[in-house]
Parts: structure tokens; C-alpha cells; sequence
């Protein structure tokens, strides 16, 4: 079960990196364009001259500040959609759609009982805010988590379901946005009840906090971080910097409450000495942490991720940690590992909140105008004199806090092997399947289940449209299947109407299937097969026994026996003029001991190789001594002009196809010059290797003494 | 599940003769064993596309093992790559 839930957390986390990748470029377009907007900031600097409404220059930085808001502000739906897509198996962007239609659902529902209750002045103070102009509960990225797990889960769990035939239009992925509105009115209905009696435990968390000095601070700090990803540190912090909570002062005359206010009311004040501590406690600490620990974090991550995922990764968390450091905007950063090593951002918390302690003990009178990057604590720390903020202390505990957190989160990822970016398994390729995976697939083939079912049905689709190789594409309208196919002459009617097809068009190479609504699991099933291993191979399921009787039971089978290709003969014909040799024969062991496979070989009697049969060039090697090439049926041919050819480099020969090319038998493959190549001590015998013999019962040479090529050469089974 | 990654010295890379052998090599193993270079990641036993990475002097691959034998498969293709390649 923890196995299961640090699983999901990983996947969570891998699937945050889509938004995240975007956060760093939003928060220097925030950072920016908010700091130097800022009336305080304006005032204090004189930059009025150049900086003031309606001018150019303000209004670019407001364009800045409110773009790079617009993605913050937004971010829970990002995430909702986000993780949706990371989390959903299939069809992702299905889980996308729902996910968007979800948490507007949620954010609707609640705003329409806030509505009922009596509007926002009913609710507690700084509880709700205003989400894609719906005004609803601050919920933040907590909120957007919420749906996106919730949808994918939905979504993986209903994306196959087929309804009740009258109703089966709605099935399959068209019931998931369907189910995911459903549920998310009941969620909202249920939020709206719940969320507030949280946030209500962490005001009087504030209280708590306020009444406890020294030791208050770092509750204050370890809280604040810990918040973040429930989107509730805004519940929390801002009391404090805006409300009497956070302390009040006599400052010219004037009244002033809450610690910003008060920090910015001293800023302009002529008469401040020193700035008072008892109210940058609550924003000072931020700098140390934001500006060195977190960078230093990142550059662990950076030294403990894969030597090849470097580059990758150091793009990532370089860009984060600048943007933590400039701006003190830590989200890019800490949403990196917060999912991936919960643990970690614990002890990121607890050092965090440290912070605060210490920048409260130190008498660091630096205040932000949102957060701690270098342009705030220039401006509020440096550019005010040492004298009045004892900044000084921020780069002295900083560059501590550097080295602490660099330590602490290479030993935790190196010791706990903790899958921060760059360390994560790779994703196996769709056909990579693992032996055991394999094994468990045919178990469950011989068992009688559902699943074989519709695997025989999809094996005998892809039959049907000629094989796997035959397809380029796939989709699906209301009732039918719609597949652009290679080759139109290879489709065959008869077993696509007995995979249970009501009728088949041709159109070019367009065809489409006809199979009612329930089409569109049929395509999901369809598209699942292709990516199992059993697909290279439809007649291993279509031809067994329980698949027969299948197709027996369908009324219009008749034909569909004769479209058997098992225990079909493959004929490969000659890719040379020249002398048949037995492959045990050829001057060099690879391949006369067979490693590579079997096969036949041909001493030329002219520098030409022509292709053995009807296929497509897989690959042409850069030294043009060698072609792989894949026969229409599948068979996978290796030729190789000469012995140890490959050290003359290319020197000698020339290809006349490229990699994916189609090619008919007896087309001109590779030229060489037969004589030079002998002069320069190679032999030019010329192995035609099957590579995947395992995959046949035999493979036997019939060419013997001269051939031309174009005669038979090799039987397969 | 083994990982190791390796740089090939060797001046003309896997082509056919160390792709056969080294598709031989892995085959002797129950572990499912991969070559990944530059993104494209196959299996070592299938042949064709073994050679179709093109894996040349200079390229870095890495090598995975998952199965029963995974430790063993990985240090026989380890030694193979360094005696080989």
C-alpha cells in the first residue's frame, strides 16, 4: 500500500512537469513587471519620471506582471488538466477535455452555494477568490490536484465502458467527461462544507503563532511552506502582512496594521531609524532560503540525476533556481520534488521556517513587496543601508544555508535514491514489454476472460486490415472505424465481418468499418492490441482453437478460413548473379556458426545486390556495405556484401535506396566495385541472413551452383 | 532492474559481427535487455533494429537488464561491451 501510494505520488509528480516547465518564464514576467510597478517601489526610487501610468514603459511592465499573474492565478486549472493527462493510461486527451470541464464544474458549484449563503461577505476573510472570473473557495493547486487525480482515475476506470446499446453513442471516451461532470458537482457540493472548516484550523493556527515569540517565527515559516501545495498559505500569511494579527504601529501619526503595511509605511516615513523587526519577522526569512538554499537544492539535484539526463534536467533546474533567486518565486522549483520526495520538502519546511527564526533574531528589517528574490531584497534591504536592515545577515545565513541545503539534499537523494528529475526510470517504450509482463499476458490468454475476448476481436481486425505494418493510421467516427491503410488490396472483408463489422467501404486506400456506436471501445481495445507484442503476430490468436470457435459463431464466417496464412511458405529469390554457398561455408564465423541467423550467401560474380522479395529498407548502414531490410510478410533480412567490409568505410560502394524506402523484388539495392574491393584484400561473399529466424520453423537454402538473381534462394516456414 | 552506460571505442561500432554476438550474448539470459542511444531504446535480441540504432565510435548507450538474472546479464554485457566495443 506505501509502495503503491509513493507510486502514485511519483506519477503525480512526473506529470506536474507539463505546467511546470512554464512556471519559470511566468514568474520573471510576474517578478519583473510587478516590482517595478509597484507604487511603493516607484515612490521610494523616483522612478516616476519614466515609470507612470498610461506611459510605455508601464505599460509593457504591466503587460509582464499581469501575463505572468494570469499563469499563477490560473495554475490549478493547468494542474487539473495536467494531471489529468499524466495520470490517464490512454486516450489523454479525453483526460484533458474532463479534467478543464471538472474543475469548472467544481468552481461553479461552489460559487452558486456561496451565491445561496448570502455572497463573499458571508464567507470568512480571505477565503474565497476569483477563479476564471467564478467566484469560488481558495482552494489553489489543492484544488486543481483534486480533479486532476479524480478525473484521471475516472477516466481510466470508464474510458472502455460500453452502455446499453440505445445509449452506447455515449460510451467509451465520450462517457468520461460525462462522469467527471457528474461527480465534480457532488465534489463541489462536498467542498464547499469541508474546505472552509479547514481553513479555519489554519487562522487559528495564526493566532497560535502570534502569542509565541521566537519559536512562534519558525512555526510561522515552517507552516507557510508546508501550505503551498494546498493553496492555503494565502489563508495563512496574508492576516498577518494585511491585519492587526501581524501587529500595529504609530508610524507618522498614522495608525498602521499588519506587517507589510507596516514595513512600507516605514519605507516612506522620513523619520525610520531602523526597521522594525516585530513586522518583517513574518517576510524576511523568505531571502536566505529562496535566493541561496533553494538554488543549492537544485544543484544537488542537478549533480545526483543520470550522466545523459543532464543536460535535460540542468535546463529545468537551472531556470527554476534562477527564478527562485531573482524573483523568490519557488513554486517551478519546489514542485519539482515536493511529489517525487514528500520527505524532502519536509526538511525544506523545517529549514524554511529556521529562516524566519533566525532573520527574527538576527534583527533583519527586510521587507518584500511579495516575495524574497534579489530585486526585493535590493531594493528593500541593500539600497536601504545595512544600518537600517542588517541585510548583511541574509547573505552571511544564506551562504550557510546554501551549503546546508546542498548537503542535505544530495544525501537524501543519493542515500534514499529518491527519483527527483533526472534520476526517474525511463518509459519503456510501448513494445519494450518485460518478460514477465509477456507471461502473465499469455496466462491470462489461456484462461477464458473478457479481456481474450476482445483481443481475439482486435487480432482479427488488424488481420482483416492486413496486418499491423498495413496501417497508417487509425480513428473513429460515430460507428465506424476509419483506418488509412498502405496497401487497399490486402484489406480482407470477410474478416473484418467476422470481427463483428456490419460492412466495410473502400475508398482508395481509405477504408471504414462499420460497427455501430459501440465503435469507439472497439477502437480503444484496438489500439491497446497494437501496442502489445501480440500484434506483430494477429494469426497466433486469430488461429488458435478458442478464436475459431469465435468466428464460428459469427453467421457470416464463410472465407474467413482461407485468408489462414499459417503454415504458409515465404519464398526469398536470389539478391545476386553469382554462386550459391552454404551459409556454413562463408570465411567468417558470425556468420557460418549462424549468430546472426539463418540463411544463404552468394559468391557475386558482378558488384550488384538486388532485394530478395517485396519489402520496405529498415536501415542502410552508414558504411553501405549492408542493408536491413523487412519483406512484406515480415521477415527480416539482413544483407551483407563482404567479409569485415565494414573497415573500408564506404569506400567502394554506393546505395541507391534510404532508410524506409519501399522497395520490389529484384530492385537495385547496392552497387560496389567487386574488383577493388578484392584488390583491397576483402572478400565480397555475400550472406542473406534471416534475423528473426526464431520466429519460423525453418529456413532452408535451396539455391545451388550458379544463381541469377531473381532465382529461388531460400524456403521459409 | 541494472543500468550502465557505456561509450563505444571500438572505430566502426555495432555493426553486424558484434551485433550478432552481442544479441547471442543476451539472448543466454532470461532478462529482458535494452540498448538506448539518443532516445531510441531496443531490444538487444532483436537484430534488426540492434543495428538499426546505427551505434557508432563516440556514441554513448545505455544498457538496462530486468529479470530473474538481471545482475548477471548486466555484468556479461558489461565485459562484452569493454573487451568488444
Amino acid at each position: 500500500m506505501k509502495d503503491k501510494i509513493f507510486g502514485v505520488l511519483q506519477r503525480v509528480g512526473r506529470s506536474f512537469m507539463l505546467p511546470i516547465a512554464l512556471l519559470p518564464v511566468a514568474g520573471l514576467l510576474l517578478g519583473i513587471g510587478s516590482s517595478f510597478t509597484n507604487a511603493t517601489t516607484i515612490e521610494t526610487y523616483h522612478l516616476g519620471k519614466f515609470i507612470y501610468e498610461g506611459g510605455v514603459l508601464y505599460t509593457i511592465l504591466d503587460i509582464m506582471s499581469k501575463t505572468g499573474s494570469a499563469v499563477f492565478d490560473n495554475l490549478a486549472l493547468l494542474f487539473a488538466m495536467g494531471v489529468a493527462i499524466g495520470m490517464a493510461k490512454k486516450e489523454k486527451e479525453v483526460a484533458a477535455l474532463s479534467g478543464a470541464i471538472a474543475y469548472i464544474v467544481m468552481n461553479t458549484t461552489i460559487s452558486a452555494l456561496i451565491t445561496a449563503k448570502g455572497g463573499v461577505e458571508a464567507m470568512a476573510e480571505n477565503s474565497t477568490t476569483s477563479v476564471l472570473g467564478i467566484t469560488t473557495l481558495q482552494m489553489g493547486v489543492f484544488g486543481g490536484i483534486l480533479v486532476g487525480l479524480g478525473v484521471a482515475a475516472l477516466h481510466n476506470k470508464f474510458y472502455k465502458t460500453e452502455l446499453p446499446q440505445v445509449l452506447s453513442f455515449f460510451g467509451g471516451t465520450r462517457f468520461v467527461p460525462i462522469v467527471s461532470t457528474v461527480t465534480y458537482l457532488i465534489v463541489g457540493i462536498i467542498m464547499f462544507y469541508l474546505w472552509p472548516i479547514v481553513q479555519l484550523g489554519i487562522s487559528k493556527l495564526g493566532v497560535l503563532v502570534l502569542n509565541s515569540g521566537y519559536a512562534g517565527t519558525w512555526i510561522y515559516g515552517i507552516l507557510e511552506r508546508a501550505l503551498i501545495p494546498f493553496g492555503l498559505h494565502h489563508v495563512f500569511y496574508m492576516p498577518f502582512w494585511q491585519t492587526e494579527l501581524g501587529g500595529s504601529m504609530m508610524i507618522d501619526g498614522n495608525m498602521v496594521a499588519g506587517a507589510q503595511n507596516i514595513f512600507f509605511a516605514e519605507l516612506a516615513s522620513k523619520s525610520t531609524e531602523v526597521f522594525s523587526v516585530s513586522a518583517t519577522r513574518f517576510m524576511a526569512g523568505k531571502f536566505p532560503f529562496m535566493i541561496f538554499g533553494l538554488p543549492a537544492a537544485a544543484f544537488a539535484m542537478y549533480k545526483t540525476a543520470r550522466p545523459e539526463k543532464k543536460k535535460v534536467v540542468g535546463s529545468l533546474l537551472l531556470s527554476a533556481a534562477l527564478t527562485s533567486m531573482i524573483t523568490g518565486i519557488t513554486e517551478p522549483l519546489e514542485f519539482t520534488f515536493l511529489f517525487v520526495a514528500p520527505l524532502m520538502y519536509a526538511v525544506h519546511c523545517v529549514l524554511a521556517g529556521l529562516s524566519y527564526m533566525l532573520m527574527h533574531i538576527l534583527n533583519v528589517g527586510v521587507g518584500m513587496t511579495f516575495s524574497g528574490g534579489l530585486i526585493d531584497m535590493t531594493l528593500f534591504g541593500i539600497l536601504q543601508g545595512n544600518a537600517k536592515t542588517h541585510w548583511i545577515w541574509i547573505v552571511v545565513v544564506g551562504l550557510i544555508y546554501a551549503v546546508v541545503y546542498y548537503f542535505v539534499f544530495y544525501f537524501m537523494i543519493t542515500k534514499m535514491n529518491l527519483k527527483t528529475p533526472g534520476r526517474e526510470p525511463d518509459d519503456v517504450e510501448p513494445k519494450l514489454y518485460r518478460r514477465s509482463d509477456v507471461n502473465e499476458a499469455k496466462a491470462a490468454k489461456v484462461k477464458s476472460t473478457d479481456k481474450r475476448a476482445s483481443d481475439v476481436v482486435s487480432a482479427m481486425i488488424l488481420k482483416g486490415l492486413g496486418g499491423k505494418d498495413n496501417l497508417s493510421d487509425v480513428d473513429c467516427c460515430a460507428t465506424r472505424l476509419r483506418v488509412t491503410v498502405n496497401d487497399a488490396s490486402k484489406v480482407m472483408d470477410d474478416m473484418l465481418k467476422a470481427s463483428g463489422a456490419s460492412g466495410v467501404i473502400h475508398k482508395g486506400n481509405g477504408v471504414q468499418v462499420i460497427y455501430g456506436p459501440k465503435v469507439s471501445v472497439i477502437k480503444s481495445d484496438l489500439e491497446d492490441f497494437i501496442d502489445s507484442p501480440y500484434s506483430d503476430d494477429p494469426d497466433s490468436i486469430v488461429g488458435t482453437e478458442k478464436a475459431s470457435d469465435k468466428i464460428e459463431e459469427k453467421p457470416q464466417t464463410e472465407g474467413a478460413e482461407n485468408t489462414e496464412t499459417n503454415g504458409k511458405t515465404i519464398t526469398l529469390y536470389s539478391h545476386m548473379n553469382g554462386t550459391a554457398v552454404k551459409l556454413e561455408d562463408v570465411e567468417d564465423d558470425v556468420f557460418s556458426q549462424k549468430i546472426l541467423g539463418e540463411g544463404a550467401a552468394v559468391e557475386p560474380s558482378e558488384g550488384k545486390l538486388y532485394a530478395p522479395c517485396d519489402g520496405k529498407i529498415d536501415s542502410v548502414f552508414d558504411t553501405k556495405h549492408a542493408v536491413n531490410m523487412v519483406s512484406d510478410d515480415g521477415v527480416e533480412i539482413l544483407l551483407h556484401i563482404g567479409i569485415d567490409t565494414v573497415k573500408l568505410g564506404g569506400q567502394y560502394f554506393e546505395a541507391h535506396v534510404s532508410d524506409g524506402q519501399e522497395v520490389k523484388k529484384g530492385d537495385l539495392l547496392i552497387s560496389f566495385d567487386m574488383d577493388k574491393i578484392k584488390a583491397a584484400g576483402y572478400k565480397v561473399t555475400t550472406p542473406l541472413i534471416i534475423g528473426n529466424t526464431d520466429d519460423y520453423a525453418s529456413v532452408e537454402p535451396v539455391a545451388q551452383n550458379s544463381v541469377s538473381a531473381g532465382d529461388m534462394i531460400l524456403k521459409i516456414k | 532492474m541494472k543500468t550502465f552506460s557505456y561509450t563505444i571505442t571500438d572505430e566502426v561500432g555495432i555493426h553486424a559481427r558484434p551485433a550478432g554476438l552481442l544479441a547471442k550474448k543476451a539472448k543466454e539470459f532470461e532478462s529482458v535487455c535494452t540498448i538506448e542511444k539518443g532516445g531510441k531504446s531496443v531490444n538487444i535480441t532483436k537484430l534488426m533494429a540492434l543495428m538499426g540504432l546505427g551505434v557508432k565510435q563516440g556514441d554513448t548507450v545505455t544498457v538496462t537488464c530486468e529479470g530473474a538474472d538481471e545482475d548477471k546479464a548486466s555484468e556479461a554485457l558489461k565485459a562484452f561491451f569493454e573487451e568488444t566495443l
